[in-house]
């Protein structure tokens, strides 16, 4: 299998306790949707004992790479690294299907993840009340924003760019946003099984970064922040939004006013809580914000319920996608918060998705919402 | 293969998202948490006792073999087709039927997660204490099948102590009920308690009728290290001796210990060689009392540390002790193979002390955790089951070990099972005759052997 090292499979005790946490197992409560079942059968692929089936895309297709069973593991398997294994090797042997193919090449072409002209990226910035003359693509800057994919071009979340960029400029940050050369940033791709393609898209940004100057990229995407992180090898400093938010707030570069009483729930986004560490800033982040009160979900940090958005779920499985957005939101609105806040743009579409579709009045937005809620009217 | 007739029947009884045949399905119920693996020729997944019955009648008029399946935790082998047919998969018959209060009972289906039954009693003030270490995810009716047990067992017993009545769909098809809601109930043979721990082989049990006890107000955690295991074992003495019965009297060996000394997990002082955790639960006040005078049997005793939780927080901390035991062993070892073995209560530090011989005898790493309060051991051989004359070793020191255990008066399974695992160690414990009855009850039962066949008996 490729130049994986594959002895890990052995270290699964085959015991069980990562069922207990996986929602795709909950939901069809079936041994192959669970990360026993999928580690146990990427062992007897290996071993020779089964051929790369249709069957073995549609299993490992059914992961939201949450990570939730990594977690619990006594053994220390990481399930979902298996599967992005396999996801490969399904691909090296039998090639992408029509979705992953298109998926794939709309990024080699357009380098984003919507088949739109690239240069749209910062079409969001029209909206903004202020905008400099240099629509904040500049030659220098001390920190590049990397916007992504999704926060560039779904109009649900486009107000996250937009609220970064006012917060940033009351902190009187020099930043910049790399515009029409910022090219996704490779994390659709390992999670279609083709991350072959990931160094064109890392070189590449990693280019565009460093004739900025920039000492630090900035990622309100947790997928962004985590792909750089680990395939992006690069000495400039990465750091999710939340972290950023906090220090300014805690260097007194940014003061935040007081709301009318609010309870507010915060749902740990998987890539930036479990596989990015960040479990704390945002909560501080929200704790500092006079009459604001933070509301525990009762899945939270290390054991956060993913909202459905994660590993691609939505295309390869939409129904199975939405009965876990739906128990998502269920946990939430148990929690009696006013709203809930998360710091991924992902989890702020996901979760909206579902309540508009099944009519609910619940109030979800991104960290950078918030905090500039706490700003004062702009 | 099961004729495409006769799939095509069971699809029909089913649907098709309940009865599969693919290469990778049946892989995925090949296995369980025991060591060896069995392909199947089909897996089914019944959603109520009727799918149950008309599944079982097309089994008994095929002679179809059928093993019954909850979530696949146990440790025996008790999951897996051995001699091929069937795996029927309970995970989807998961739904609480009624948590009676007046008769302080819950019904359930055998595929609802112990675990999930636990939450749903306690927010109504009610308490069912069977805890298996794998209760967020095993089911009830596996635990009814093994028998399961857990650290709780030494105050509240195993899960046979709570199950008061069972529907069962017996091996040609028909339902049967055995119990009630009374606690109370000598009328004729109890099947109730035959069926529990039977291992699948006697029939399916579809709808589970378990007791519920109050929940203790209070809880206390306490850590007592000792520097000899002698220590340790009169200290469970004094505690079970002056007639309080904790709710969890769990030890850890010098083996263990030093383990997670140096994996990390928790820290012990240099000389530790034995650990007690005991928790203790009940009114507030009998808890405060309770745990002083534990506290002071430890001390007395030798213990070199005493470590009482004052906060949930510190009692968590004192379990994670425990609880790294699991990932303790496989971050040295590429398998365990944990062993289940039970001795009277003043013959534990006998049984360690031959455990140790035999390691040595046959050079091999084994630590031993056991539920002290109750006897129960669970050696854990780290060895690799690729390497096949090590596992020769293995066999060797596990038969002399039960030659022991059973010399002193003990049994060969606490609460995992018999299974395919320690059928050849049957022998040892019962006479032919015994064995004879328990064949004659199979076939009173089953008489086609279909039911989870070629395991036990």
């Amino acid at each position: 299998m490729g130049d994986h090292d594959f002895e890990g499979f052995d270290r699964c005790a085959k015991c069980g306790i990562c069922l207990a946490q996986c929602p795709v197992y909950k939901e069809s409560l079936l041994e192959k949707a669970s990360p026993r079942g999928k580690i146990q059968l990427a062992k007897f692929y290996r071993e020779g004992r089964g051929t790369l089936s249709e069957g073995y895309r549609g299993i490992y297709g059914q992961c939201l790479l949450c990570g939730a069973c990594a977690t619990v593991c006594p053994t220390g398997m990481k399930a979902h690294e298996i599967v992005l294994k396999m996801r490969e090797e399904i691909v090296g042997v039998r090639g992408l299907d029509d979705r992953g193919s298109r998926l794939v090449t709309s990024i080699l072409r357009s380098h984003n993840i919507s088949q739109e002209d690239n240069q749209e990226r910062g079409e969001w910035r029209e909206e903004l009340k202020t905008l400099p003359g240099h629509r904040y693509e500049k030659d220098r800057a001390e920190v590049a924003y990397f916007v992504g994919c999704v926060a560039s071009f779904f109009p649900m979340v486009q107000k996250i760019p937009r609220n970064m960029s006012r917060i940033l400029d009351q902190a009187g940050v020099d930043f910049a946003l790399l515009g029409g050369l910022e090219w996704c940033c490779g994390f659709p791709l390992l999670a279609a099984g083709a991350p072959e393609k990931v160094p064109e898209m890392s070189r590449h940004n990693l280019e565009v970064v460093r004739r900025l100057g920039a000492e630090k990229v900035l990622f309100s995407c947790p997928s962004c922040y985590r792909t750089w992180k680990e395939r992006y090898d690069t000495p400039i400093v990465l750091q999710h939004t939340a972290d950023y938010i906090h220090e300014l707030i805690q260097n007194e570069r940014l003061r935040l006013k007081p709301l009318a009483p609010l309870r507010v729930a915060y749902h740990d986004s998987c890539d930036l809580g479990r596989q990015g560490g960040v479990y704390d800033t945002p909560r501080k982040i929200i704790q500092s914000i006079p009459g604001v009160t933070l509301v525990e979900l009762e899945h939270n940090r290390a054991g956060s319920l993913c909202c459905g958005g994660g590993g691609n779920l939505e295309t390869t499985a939409p129904e199975l996608a939405g009965k876990l957005a739906k128990a998502k939101i269920e946990e939430i609105q148990q929690s009696g918060a006013d709203l809930v806040v998360t710091a991924c743009q992902q989890c702020v579409r996901t979760i909206a998705s579902s309540a508009r579709r099944q009519r609910l009045d619940l109030k979800v937005m991104d960290i950078s919402e918030l905090v500039c809620m706490a700003m004062g009217p702009d | 293969m099961l004729p495409m007739k006769i799939q095509d029947e069971l699809r029909t009884l089913v649907g098709e998202d309940g009865f599969f045949t693919e290469p990778e399905d049946l892989a995925s119920y090949s296995y369980d948490g025991f060591v060896r693996e069995f392909m199947p020729d089909a897996v089914i997944l019944p959603r109520s006792t009727q799918d149950v019955s008309r599944i079982i009648k097309v089994a008994d008029r095929e002679g179809i073999k059928i093993v019954a399946r909850g979530a696949g935790t146990n440790l025996s082998g008790n999951s897996v087709a051995r001699q091929g047919g069937m795996i029927m998969s309970f995970t989807r018959m998961n739904r609480i039927v009624e948590i009676d209060i007046a008769n302080r009972c819950a019904v359930v289906q055998p595929g609802v997660v112990n675990a999930d039954l636990q939450k749903q009693v306690m927010k109504k003030g009610f308490f069912y204490p069977p805890d298996p270490a794998s209760m967020a995810v095993c089911t009830l009716g596996g635990n009814v099948a093994l028998n399961a047990g857990g650290p709780r067992a030494v105050k509240y017993g195993v899960t046979r102590d709570y199950v008061l009545g069972l529907e069962v769909v017996l091996a040609d098809g028909e339902i049967i009920r055995t119990g009630g809601k009374t606690i109370k109930n000598v009328s004729g043979y109890d099947l109730t308690r035959l069926m529990v721990g039977s291992e699948g082989t006697l029939g399916i049990v579809t709808e589970i009728t378990l007791r519920l006890i109050p929940l203790p107000k209070a809880r206390k955690t306490l850590l007592a290290v000792f520097s000899s295991v002698e220590e340790v074992a009169e200290t469970v003495s004094a505690i079970v001796g002056a007639g309080i019965v904790p709710t969890t009297l769990e030890l850890l060996d010098k083996v263990i210990i030093d383990l997670i000394r140096d994996v990390g997990g928790a820290s012990f002082p240099p000389n530790a060689a034995g650990v007690l955790l005991i928790e203790v639960d009940g009114d507030e006040d009998a808890v405060e009392k309770e745990s002083r005078k534990v506290a002071d049997f430890c001390r007395d005793r030798g213990a070199v540390q005493v470590d009482v939780a004052k906060t949930q927080e510190e009692a968590d901390r004192l379990w994670q002790a425990r609880r790294s035991v699991g990932g303790a062993l496989y971050k040295v070892s590429p398998s365990v193979v944990v062993e289940d073995a039970v001795v009277p209560v003043s013959k534990l530090p006998k049984i360690i002390h031959t455990i140790g011989v035999l390691s040595r005898k046959y050079n091999l790493k084994v630590g031993v955790n056991a539920h002290a309060g109750d006897g129960n051991l669970h050696p854990d051989i780290m060895t690799d089951v690729r390497n096949r004359e090590e596992m020769e070793r293995v066999e060797k020191f596990i038969r002399e070990m039960y030659e022991e255990v059973i010399a002193l008066g003990g049994t060969l399974s606490g609460e995992h099972g018999i299974g395919i695992g320690k059928e050849k160690y049957m022998s040892l414990e019962f006479s032919r005759r015994s064995l004879d009855l328990m064949r004659g009850i199979k076939r009173v039962f089953d008489p086609k052997n279909i039911l989870n066949p070629g395991s036990f008996l």
